[in-house]
Formats: structure tokens, sequence, C-alpha cells
């Protein structure tokens, strides 16, 4: 990043204060769900509240981590499949998406613009509308109640940027530099797969990161297609949570933070190459 | 815990019939002896249905289920069969679990060569995921509702014809009530499994704060109105566990017996005869009861502010912690507080001990019309061939039936929650054990006789779960007047009735 | 870049064959598409012309021409949940806009810490939206949040502010829940356009006397033109989408004061299963929808003559 020079001390101060309010605006909440996470449910059902809990327990964290009890096998039954069902989904988003992505920023076939919209329109569906009609569909696939028909939902929702993202990036590298790979008497194929694809890592990672984060979250869908206790994900699960096991406010705050973990841990991990690839690919384009 | 109300539900016969025919536990003071002289199910006396009969006749019957089973469906029967319900869950009490891994164990020792392959819904979900899974094709051979929901697939065409003959035992060994809710244009389309009604629970410590008699209920719904404020203002806490979310089965469960006391109803269900054909919910005793609502949520703020947005679910933590007065609840409440109980620690355990040893249990308020509860339970259906996954084993599934709809196991399945719904269940050595086991159950069960179904027409989901609740609110909220509310609600539900 | 490339090739058919490889690449995604895509679409507007009561099953649907979308578009509640739909799609889109352009203008600039920031902002975004409803929920929990007890804690009212039961403030509830969830999602993208604004002209107008509000409007925001708009359509479009959030917070209520177009559908659809006028109203949203995408495709496409390079 570059440095850039600004003007005003007023200014400064003013982003100052607009940015730690903007970060308690987001911490805050998170804060009072560890809170709440570490009280007794009784302590969790008091008026006013305990500010700071009390008697700080982790029970929640153990009951939902801990295989030797039941609602912790479910817990991590739930989080292998969140963690499966990401895993393929991303995986096969990767290779669906980086070879259209190349084609359509490379190659002149006809109806490649159509193509290329007609795939970005894909966000403009809501997905609950089409709960139904996929549910019939899985249905006649006999895929209903596993966990392919959500890898196969989930992929058409990630596709759209993640085409668009990649193709932002195949469209800054030079095509001289596959060129002179096919003089050397590469393939096509070969130039791509040699030359191009490590040039676009960061796109491609950003990609991946985008879909698992899709996929780890998405509830309508699971909610749906899925029946069987073994195969939920985590957010159909913690709703479960939610309206089987009484209202247990700690245990569901102990398990939104949990589910949270991952994903958050992951985008922080992995944040640069997401705003690398907006930044080189999409809005550069 | 998964409030059991949505065992509840509803059954076509009208309160007398029930009354007369059948469930007239306890309470025979207050209920002329002439209407309940009738039929003698399994050849018990119900016209003498009193706590102290009941314990009379139980454990004197000796039952041999796999014996019985074996008249039905050989015992080597090879087969596969595919069972959704709504089992016992992490809030359930421990004992609930313990008796579902025993019915399939023993399930699984009687018909060594039938495997099931069993889901365990949550019940907030369940009707949805049924309503998809028959559209889909990809309904299960067979499942176990609550009673309100069969009508709707059996008017569909996706329920097989069933009646308690098919599997081996007389129709005069379920309640009339009961067997009524399975039929749809005279056929039968399922077998009781369990029947209930709920009663009032109370904190007597909280009672004893706001200067209330800390043994006795509230008599009628005007003194609970009364009681919940006096809470209120006394103590700080909430008084009533009024609940008022839509969709949320609980809601009908709590506010029914309220609107059915003051008179009024969705439909006529609550009269001898119904006909499922007027419109109850902007009659004078509809809004009499709604007025009662809106009294204890807007005027006296004497119940959760969050009842619009609550289930019962979330009525328990509060009641556990000694921070609501009152509920309307399962007898199994009892239990689970026990087990709560027994699972916190430090200052929460003295707490939760407290509100156990406080607990009570009475009758739901009367009101100026009567006495009422939802007459509620569960029924087991078998999918029709052409909505099931997969090819429909008949004999498997007869086989499932047989097994769990007779006496031993429609008794011990129902344990903390409900009564067996095979009659002759009433005299086996297990309910003699819960009735000596189980706080309360008696006064839960001597709520037979007030137990009024919801309306058994393929609509009458829409308008419990969807009209009722939404009259509620529409009031509660102020966006209506409680009058306003009322006539909208009615106008809805003709809407509903005559669009086809 | 033009969308009659194509068109204007005198024999398609021919550069089709001989093009017949690139298709390949895109075989894969396209496939999955009109799986997912094409089948549901055609299912819905199939069903939009049938009325499917509760008692019959679907195979005896009636057909009932264009009866269903007369009946909503008639109906007094569609009005409601429209003016609702337009309130949160607007002030969603509006604020969690505002917030995210204000952080990325507040971001643009090297200091310690600035990417842990930027992460820490980032985390509403990518935890789940069931996690979010959840926690919020408590956060506003009538009876026992937090926000209404420091409320009257600190002396602003005198009980605990009624949030989510309360028919005048459900909804802007939900919409603050609904921005803390993708303010940062505004943040990024336009963190990302920034960088694309030139830092000479940035100095050259300094040096020009320029002041920060001057340099903002006549350098950056021009830079900005073309991630502005897919920003805003994407968030638009995500709003006019999104269920996770009011569905578990509300489901609608109470009294309806929360209930927008897709909380409506699935309601019509899974628990009045009425799946002829659910059909109708998805068709309806669809339209609404495609509009929406011709802008979004205007957009992508002009941005590439606006932004060079």
């Amino acid at each position: 990043m570059r440095a850039r020079v600004h003007g005003d001390r007023g200014w400064g101060i003013a982003r100052v204060v607009f940015l730690a309010l903007l970060t308690l605006f987001t911490l805050l909440p998170m804060v009072w769900m560890l809170l709440t996470s570490m009280k007794t449910q009784f302590a969790a059902s008091q008026y006013p509240p305990e500010w700071w809990p009390r008697n700080v327990t982790f029970e929640q964290y153990f009951i939902l981590l801990s295989p030797a009890n039941e609602t912790g096998r479910e817990f991590l039954r739930y989080m292998f499949n969140s963690l499966w069902v990401s895993f393929a989904t991303t995986v096969l988003s990767v290779m669906v998406a980086v070879p259209a992505a190349y084609a359509f920023s490379r190659f002149r076939f006809p109806g490649r613009n159509l193509l290329f919209y007609s795939v970005l329109l894909r966000n403009m569906f809501p997905a609950v509308v089409f709960l139904m009609p996929l549910f019939i569909l899985m249905r006649w696939l006999h895929l209903v109640n596993t966990e392919l028909s959500l890898i196969l939902t989930y992929l058409t929702f990630g596709l759209p940027l993640s085409i668009w993202l990649l193709k932002g990036f195949y469209d800054n590298i030079p095509a001289q530099l596959e060129q002179a790979a096919r003089i050397d008497g590469a393939t096509r194929f070969q130039a791509f797969i040699q030359i191009v694809m490590p040039l676009s890592s960061p796109g491609i990672i950003a990609t991946a990161i985008y879909s698992f984060i899709l996929a780890w979250n998405e509830y309508v869908y699971a909610l749906t297609f899925l029946n069987d206790k073994s195969k939920l994900t985590l957010p159909v699960g913690l709703q479960r949570f939610f309206t089987e096991y009484t209202t247990n406010w700690p245990g569901l705050m102990a398990a939104s933070f949990i589910t949270s973990v991952p994903v958050v841990v992951l985008f922080l991990v992995l944040q640069k190459y997401f705003v690398r690839a907006l930044t080189e690919g999409a809005v550069k384009a | 815990m998964a409030t059991f109300d949505e065992f509840g539900g509803l059954s076509s016969l009208g309160r007398r019939r029930l009354l007369g025919a059948a469930a007239a536990v306890g309470m025979a003071a207050s209920m002329p002896g002439a209407a309940r002289a009738a039929t003698a199910p399994a050849g018990l006396d119900t016209s003498n249905w009193t706590p102290e009969y009941i314990a009379s006749i139980a454990g004197t019957m000796e039952i041999d289920t796999a014996a019985e089973c074996a008249k039905v469906v050989p015992l080597n029967t090879k087969g596969r069969v595919t069972y959704w319900y709504v089992g016992p869950n992490q809030a359930s009490p421990q004992i609930d679990h313990r008796i579902d891994a025993e019915f399939w164990a023993a399930f699984a020792k009687t018909y060594p060569n039938i495997t099931v392959e069993k889901q365990n819904l949550d019940y907030n979900q369940m009707l949805n995921k049924v309503r998809t899974a028959a559209l889909g094709n990809a309904a299960p051979m067979v499942a176990k509702f609550p009673i309100l929901w069969g009508v709707e697939f059996a008017a569909k065409g996706q329920l097989m014809p069933l009646k308690p003959e098919d599997v081996g035992f007389g129709s005069d060994e379920f309640w009339p009530g009961a067997l009524k809710s399975v039929m749809w244009n005279g056929k039968s389309y399922g077998i009781p499994t369990n029947n209930e009604t709920m009663g009032l629970i109370w904190n007597a410590a909280l009672f004893q704060a706001a200067g209330l008699d800390p043994e006795k209920p509230p008599a009628t719904w005007d003194d609970l109105v009364l009681y919940s404020k006096a809470i209120k203002d006394k103590t700080g806490k909430n008084g009533y566990g009024l609940v008022a979310r839509t969709n949320a089965g609980n809601t009908p469960f709590r506010f029914m017996p309220q609107l059915w006391a003051y008179g009024g109803g969705a439909l006529d269900e609550a009269e001898a005869r119904p006909g499922y054909k007027s419109v109850y919910l902007n009659n004078a005793g509809s809004k009499a009861a709604l007025q009662a609502s809106f009294d204890m949520y807007v005027r006296d703020r004497s119940v959760p502010v969050s009842a619009l947005t609550n289930t019962q679910n979330e009525n328990q933590d509060p009641f556990i912690s000694g921070q609501l007065g009152m509920m309307i609840s399962h007898p199994s409440e009892y239990a689970f507080m026990l087990d709560r109980a027994s699972k916190a620690t430090g200052d929460d355990k003295k707490t939760a001990e407290m509100v156990v040893a406080n607990m009570r249990y009475g009758l739901v308020p009367k009101g100026p019309a009567r006495r009422a509860i939802v007459f509620g339970g569960s029924n087991a259906h078998v999918f029709d061939a052409k909505v099931v996954d997969g090819k429909l084993d008949m004999e498997a599934a007869r086989a499932l039936l047989a097994f769990s709809t007779g006496p031993e196991w429609s008794t011990k399945i129902a344990w903390t929650n409900s009564n067996p719904g095979n009659l002759r269940g009433f005299r086996t050595k297990w309910m003699k054990e819960r009735l000596e086991t189980i706080k309360f159950l008696n006064v839960t069960t001597s709520m037979l006789p007030s137990g009024i179904p919801f309306p058994v027409i393929p609509e009458s989901g829409e308008i419990m779960n969807i009209i009722v609740p939404d009259m509620l609110q529409n009031a509660l909220t102020k966006k209506m007047s409680v009058a306003a509310a009322a006539d909208d609600a009615a106008r809805k539900v003709k809407a509903l009735l005559t669009s086809l | 870049m033009s969308v009659s490339t194509a068109a204007r090739e005198p024999n398609v058919f021919a550069r089709i064959v001989r093009h017949r490889a690139d298709y390949l690449y895109i075989a894969p995604a396209l496939g999955v598409m009109l799986l997912v895509i094409g089948y549901p679409i055609y299912d819905t507007i199939y069903l939009s012309f049938f009325n499917t009561p509760p008692s019959l099953a679907m195979a005896d649907k009636i057909f009932v021409g264009t009866d269903n979308y007369v009946r909503i578009l008639t109906s007094e509640a569609f009005l409601d949940v429209t003016i609702n739909t337009l309130i949160w799609t607007a002030f969603s889109t509006f604020f969690a806009f505002a917030l995210g352009l204000g952080a990325a203008l507040a971001l643009d600039r090297q200091f310690v810490g600035r990417g842990l920031l930027r992460g820490i902002l980032l985390i509403p975004y990518v935890i789940s939206a069931v996690a979010a409803a959840y926690i919020w929920r408590w956060l506003y929990h009538s009876d026992f949040g937090v926000i209404g007890a420091l409320a009257v804690a600190s002396g602003i009212t005198d009980r605990p502010i009624n949030f989510l039961d309360n028919v005048d403030t459900s909804l802007p509830s939900l919409i603050v829940v609904n921005v803390w969830k993708e303010f940062s999602f505004a943040m990024i993208m336009m963190l990302a356009g920034l960088q694309t604004v030139p830092e000479q002209l940035h100095r050259a107008a300094q040096v020009d006397g320029a002041g920060v509000f001057q340099r903002f409007w006549h350098i950056t925001m021009p830079h900005l033109k073309g991630v502005t708009l897919v920003t805003v359509l994407l968030l638009l479009v995500a709003n006019l989408n999104s269920f996770t959030i009011p569905w578990i917070m509300t489901a609608g209520g109470p009294a309806g004061s929360s209930d927008i177009w897709i909380t409506a559908i699935y309601q019509l659809a899974f628990e009045r299963i009425r799946f002829g006028v659910a059909s109708a109203y998805s068709v309806i949203l669809f339209v609404v929808m495609m509009s929406m995408g011709y802008f979004y495709v205007r957009a992508l496409t002009g941005k590439d003559e606006a932004t060079p390079g």
C-alpha cells in the first residue's frame, strides 16, 4: 500500500474517532457473545444482566467440544460435515471457475459475452425461491439427504463472483507470456498450467476463501436438503441447538463462537490475498 | 425442552363426545355423570375415570408384546422400514433418552431381521420437512406426527389407509377422540400412539412473595390476569409465561384454552357437535380472551415482553431461575426441572432446588364458559407408496406399528409427558410405576376431560399456527384494536375456508 | 467490449465450430449453472399459474392463469411487505455502503495495525448469518437483553427498550444487524477501488491547495465510480435476497412489521404451503431482480470503458 499525503489534523482525529467507534460497533456484540458463553444458564436469564460473569464457567465449551457426551459428539459431527462440504465446494469451485474465467478472458468464441453475463446473473436469484424446485431436482438426481446436493448448490453461489474475480486477474496477465511459452513448444493447456496458474494464485486463493466462507455459512438449503442428523452442517446445527435444546443462551453463544472461529482465522490469515485479488483483478480490470 | 404441545393437536371429536366416550379422567365432580356414561373401551370403566380408579387398575395386566406382535407379523420377517419421529432431545429428561434406546433395542430383539432407518427430527422443523419430502416423493414409510398434522397429508392422498385392526388391535383399545383425529372423509389414516393434556404450573415462592395463596392456582382466567399483575408489581418478576410467536406450535396450545374458556374458539370446535363451518374467532368470548391477553401484555406489562418472539422453550430458563411465576406446561416439566436442578452447580443449584421445591401443578383456569385445554397426542401413519423414498415395505411397517402402538411401548414411550394411546396400557405395571414416580402426573391426566381437539380439517395448521398468532400479535403490538384484530382474523379464516 | 461481437460475425456457425475447444473450458461452469438454475426457473414460472391449496396434492393443482399475480398485486399485504422491502433494502444498502466507504477512506493509509484492524472489521462479514442473528437476538432480547439493560443503567430509559417485539422498531433493529453484517464487504471493495486512484493526482491537487473534500470529490470519487456502482448493486441484490437474519430474528413479525418479500415467499411456500402463489411472488421478484441485473451488467461493462487499466 502506498502512503498517502493527507491534510488537516482535524481529519486525522476524526478518522481515529470514526475507526474507534466502528471497531466498537463491530466488536461489542462479539464481546457480549463471549461473556454470555461463559455464564451459567441461570446467570444468563437475570435482569439486570450480570455485566461480568460472576462464576466464569467453560462448561458450554466442554459440552460442545467433548466427544464424551451426546451433544459434543453431535456438534463435532456438524463441524466435520461443514468442513467436508466447504472443502469439497471450494476445490470444485476453483476447478470449475479457473478454466471458465480463463476462457472468458482469453478466447473470443461466439456467445462469450452473453454467457459471461448469464453466469453473473446467478446472483440475481434469491436462494429461497429455488428451494422447492431444487429439492425436487435433487430428489430426481437421488441426492436428497446427501452432502453432494449441498456441494452442487453451493458451487453455483460462488461461481459468479469467482469467475468475475479471476477473469479480471487473467485480463491483467500479458498474453505474450503464454505466446512465448507456446513458441517454446508448450500446448495452450500447458501454457495455461505452467504460466498463467502460478501468476494468478492470489486470485485463486481469494476465490477459494470466498467459496469456503459461503459454503461454511449457508443455512437455508442445508436446512431443507438434509434430514439425517448425522449429516447436518453447523448453521443448521446451531439452530437446532436453539430451538430444541431449550433456550440455552450461553450454549448458543458458545456454539456461535466456535462456529465463527474457523472462518475468521482463515480470513484473517489470508485476507491480503482477498484484497489483492479485488484490487488487481476485479476492481482494476 | 421440546415442549410436548407439539404432540398435541387435533382430534375430530367434539368435546362432549370425547368426554362421554373416553377421557373423563378425574374431574368427576365437575362433570355431570350423564355426559360420561358411554362405551367402555378395552373393558375400562371410563364413567369412573378418577385418579383413584386409574391407580386401582394399573398393574393388573400382564403383557407379552412379542407374542402379540407374532400374531400380526411373524417375528422372523425380513425387511426394512424408514421412520421419522420427534424423539427425545438434549432438553428431554434423561429417562426419555433411556427409554428411546430401550425401545429400539427391544424392537431389534423382537424383529431381528428388520432394519430400521430412523430420523429423530426437531419438532419445529418436522412439519416443513415432511411436506417437502412428501412433495418430492422422499417421504419415510412410517412417521409419528402430532395429531394436528395427519389430516393435511390424508387430504392430499399422501397417506395409506390405516386402522388399529391392521396391526391386530381393536378400535375399542383407543380413545374415540384420538381415533377421530385420524379420520378423513370417513376413512382412517393412522393409529394413535399417545394422548395427553397440560396443566398450569407455578412457583409457590413467587406467589407467596406477591401475597397470593402459594398452594392455590388462579381459579379463573380473570384471576390469572390479576395474579400475573400482582407478581409483577410485588416482585418485579414476570407473572404468566405468555407466548405469541407465529408458526411455533406452542402459541395455540397456550392461547386456545383461554379462548375456549371465555366461550370463543377458532371455529365451533368447542361445541358438542362441531361442523367446522362457522367462525368463532370474533365472537364475544374470543374478544374477551384476546382482551385478557392484551391486559397482561400491554396494560399490566406483567408477562415477558419477548413473548412475541418467544416460544415456550424460552420460558423454561426464566422459570427455573425464579424469574417467571406461572406457565402452562406438560407433566414432564417437573422431571425436566428436576434434571436441570441436579446438573446445576453452586448458587444456581440452590436457586434451582428452591424452584423445584416450590413447583406446583394445578388445573388450567376456568373461564365464564368452561375449563378447557388442548386435547393432544400423536398418531402413527404410513405414507402412500407413491410418495415414499424407495419401496414401501408394508410388512416391516406393520411390525413397527404393532410393536410401538401396543400397550407396553405406548405406555413406556409416553413416560414423562403423555399417556398411552393404547388403553390397555393403563392396566400395565409400567403405568403403575409411572404413577408412583412421576409427580403431578395425576394432575395433568385429570385435565383430560377438559381436552378440546383442534378442528380436524387440512386448514387447521394455518389457522392455529399463523392466523391465531397473527391475531394475538396484531392486538398486542397495538397495530389493531382488540376487536379489529379479532375481526381481521375471522375474515382470514372465512376466506381460507371458502377459497377451496 | 461489446455484447454484439458474435452477432456481427458473418458465419457464426463456422466460428462456433472453430472455437469448439474453447467451450470445454466453460462447460463445467455452464453445466452446473444450467442444472441448478435452469430447471428451477422453469418450474417456478410453470407453478405460478396454478392454485395449490393445502387440501390438494400437487398432482391435482388447479390451473388459474394469471390469477395468482392479480391476487398478489392487488392485496393490501403486498403493499405493506413491499414498503418494508424497500425500507429494508434501501437503508441497509445506504448505511452499509456509507460505513464501508468511510472505513475504506479511514484505512487508506499506512499505520501500525492496519491489517489487523481491517481484519477485525471484516469479522461480521465472514461469520455465519445464523450466528449473527442469534447474537443480536440476544443483545436485543426484550427481557434479558444487554442493550436494553444498558439503556436503563445509564438512565436513558426507565425500562428496557423493546426492540424486536415492537412494530415500530423491529425493522430498524434488523437493519442495524444487517449493516453490521455487511458494511465491511463495501469497505473491502472500496478499499480495493481506492488503490486504483493515482497517487500523483492527489499530490498535484494538494500542491494546488485543494482541501480534503475537494480532493475527495474531484479526484477520488471519479475513480471510484465503477466500483461504487458494482458494490451498491451487489449490496442491493444481497439485501433483496437476504433471508437468514430477518427469518431467525423475527420471522417477519411481530404483526408483519418486519416481513419482506423473501420472508413472505418462504412463509407462503413452506408454512402455508401455497406453492402456486409463492411461485408467482417469486416471479415478480425475478422481474425486479432482472431489471437490476440489467444495470449490474451495464455497470460491469461500463466500468471497462471508464477506468483504463
